[in-house]
């Protein structure tokens, strides 16, 4: 009776104070996004010219036994914004239509799987061989290598995902 | 009590970290700690709300904030032991076979100026004599993964017809087709192998859209690449090799064909075995630059022998090119093709076509808006025997407007003018309703 109390008032202290003063802060210090693999995946670093490739399923193999597989935060999600804009430079509806068309023309069997927050992308990361997710940079999840862009990492400057 | 000393804490604090300026090191590091502790504690709600046994203690905030950021160094990640095994393992293995479907259809109306003979255009343009609504394709694009490496794609079509129904004469109906039925094993980026049926891949426009009509910006195709039309063939039955290389950044990507080639009618397939004893076969290049994102430019080589059930056999040479911007402000489409028929009596006929195309997305309201225009052209010379009577000699001018009123259907209205060798000029206005499900 009592752990129930406090369950329930842990999350109404979480939901009345400190998920809107996450998001505020959060929107006040836009850190960069990461992009996690497993550690087995080859690849240490990529040119941003090659994660867009990739982004756009133009490269859809890490090696000849290894296939790339997209983790893409649901709409609304900051990650996906980032993604949407930096990388794609696509509105929602244009990057919908991309990957309607890249199936449909048989380029892709599929399109990016959508997963709905950070622990989900982190977890499918880490279970998917070859799959790749975007998380912030302060919600790295341990046991997943963080692939660097133009040989950098997240918050070094210059790092162009944010 | 001491989540409720933190929600304390957070309002006492909040309006100066609102107020923060990025190059305050002290309050930038007190919002990192804030942000961490909010981290750790959703974690632990979320392991509450799983009940996923014995709760793990929250994790401190300096180990957090440590954790995410690897610092920069050659050994980043490749040493670091591989991820635990986690209850979403299972569930995220792909299962085969993977079926997807996905659907298109279209609404068409049209009125033109045609009285008579259309000159060679066919329904898919959508000039017909009378004004009236038209049922455009039900289209069903099928995938599935049969395995990591090989898939299954298919592309069905119901195609309503003024002859496709029963009775004599033929009552109006829906013609089924298989438009195109792939199996593919993909060994790597470099290299794609293939049989099946495809849409040729020797013209941008008949590889990037295929039977979608809500994909393609305009109502109609241009009439170089036209369904049932016969200046290209549309379609083709044999087996494709294709992949892309990095080429220093230019994207060098390939298609090569071996297949049947054109059937007794000009505009089908060899969809049951060839009619000659001579392949056709097809090299396919272009070019994706990683300095132009969104520019492709290319260009096609084509080669087969025709045995016309009506009219005299040839050798077919078919060149092609295409430059194309593929974002919406602006896209520009251009293609260029040239039709060389080697007649066995010696005469020899070139037939040209092309169309440019553009078209904006306008930054306002919510983007929904895409004026357009296309000029296109096709030339057959009267000295071509098999193109003559079957392939318009026109010049034309499309312009019109396509409004996306969801993210998954649009609606196009257009104005269309045709010059016709030897035939009067047309006009019409058309519209579409295009969506996929």
């Amino acid at each position: 009776m009592r752990a129930s109390a406090m369950h329930i008032a842990r999350r109404a202290i979480l939901r009345a104070w400190i998920a809107p003063a996450a998001l505020t802060l959060r929107a006040a210090t836009s850190p960069d996004i990461a992009i996690v693999v497993r550690p087995d995946v080859p690849v240490d670093n990529l040119s941003f010219a090659e994660l867009r490739r990739l982004m756009l399923g133009d490269r859809q193999f890490w090696s000849s036994n290894l296939r790339v597989t997209l983790l893409v935060r649901a709409p609304g999600a900051r990650e996906r914004e980032v993604v949407l804009k930096t990388i794609y430079q696509m509105s929602e509806a244009q990057f919908r239509q991309y990957w309607i068309a890249k199936v449909f023309r048989a380029e892709a069997a599929s399109g990016p799987r959508i997963v709905y927050s950070n622990e989900m992308a982190a977890e499918l990361a880490a279970a998917i061989p070859g799959a790749v997710a975007f998380v912030d940079a302060g919600q790295i999840p341990p046991g997943l290598k963080v692939l660097k862009i133009n040989g950098l990492l997240p918050n070094q400057s210059g790092y162009p995902l944010h | 009590m001491k989540y409720a000393i933190l929600a304390l804490g957070l309002t006492l604090s909040m309006p100066r970290a609102l107020t923060a300026q990025a190059a305050d090191p002290a309050t930038q590091e007190l919002i990192q700690r804030l942000l961490a502790r909010i981290d750790s504690l959703e974690k632990r709600v979320a392991e509450l709300e799983k009940g996923a046994g014995p709760a793990k203690p929250p994790v401190p905030p300096a180990a957090v904030a440590a954790a995410p950021v690897p610092q920069p160094g050659p050994h980043t990640g490749h040493e670091q032991p591989p991820p635990p095994e986690l209850p979403a393992a299972e569930a995220a293995q792909p299962v085969y076979p993977s079926l997807k479907i996905a659907g298109f259809s279209d609404l068409d109306f049209s009125a033109s100026t045609l009285h008579g003979p259309s000159g060679g255009f066919g329904a898919q343009t959508l000039l017909s004599p009378h004004s009236g609504f038209e049922e455009g394709q039900f289209v069903l694009h099928l995938s599935s993964a049969l395995s990591p490496k090989v898939t299954v794609f298919s592309e069905l079509s119901l195609t309503a017809r003024a002859d496709a129904g029963t009775g004599a004469p033929s009552a109006a109906g829906f013609n089924p087709e298989v438009e195109r039925l792939i199996l593919r094993y993909d060994f790597n980026d470099y290299l794609k192998l293939s049989f099946g049926r495809y849409h040729t891949p020797i013209n941008y426009w008949n590889t990037a859209f295929h039977h979608g009509q809500w994909l393609q910006t305009t109502i109609s195709r241009p009439e170089m690449t036209q369904f049932g039309g016969s200046f290209i063939p549309v379609h083709f039955v044999g087996t494709l090799a294709e992949g892309v290389m990095p080429a220093g950044g230019l994207n060098l990507n390939y298609q090569a064909g071996l297949g049947n080639g054109r059937g007794q009618v000009l505009s089908r397939a060899g969809d049951f075995s060839d009619i000659n004893n001579n392949r056709a076969w097809l090299v396919n290049l272009f070019l994706k630059p990683d300095q132009l994102y969104g520019l492709q430019v290319g260009g096609s080589v084509y080669r087969d022998e025709l045995n016309p059930a009506a009219g005299p056999a040839a050798r077919e040479w078919i060149q092609s090119a295409h430059i194309v911007w593929q974002k919406e402000t602006p896209e520009v489409l251009g293609e260029f093709a040239n039709v060389t028929h080697n007649f066995f009596n010696g005469v020899t006929s070139h037939s040209q076509a092309f169309y440019g195309q553009i078209a904006y997305r306008l930054p306002w309201f919510n983007k929904q808006w895409k004026p357009y225009y296309r000029f296109e052209q096709i030339h057959v010379p009267h000295s071509d025997a098999l193109f003559r009577a079957l392939v318009p000699t026109f010049s034309g001018s499309t312009i019109g407007v396509r409004y996306d009123f969801t993210s998954f259907a649009a609606f196009k209205l257009e104005y269309r003018n045709y010059q016709r060798r030897d035939l009067p000029s047309v006009n019409g206005i058309f519209s579409q309703t295009s969506f996929t499900f």
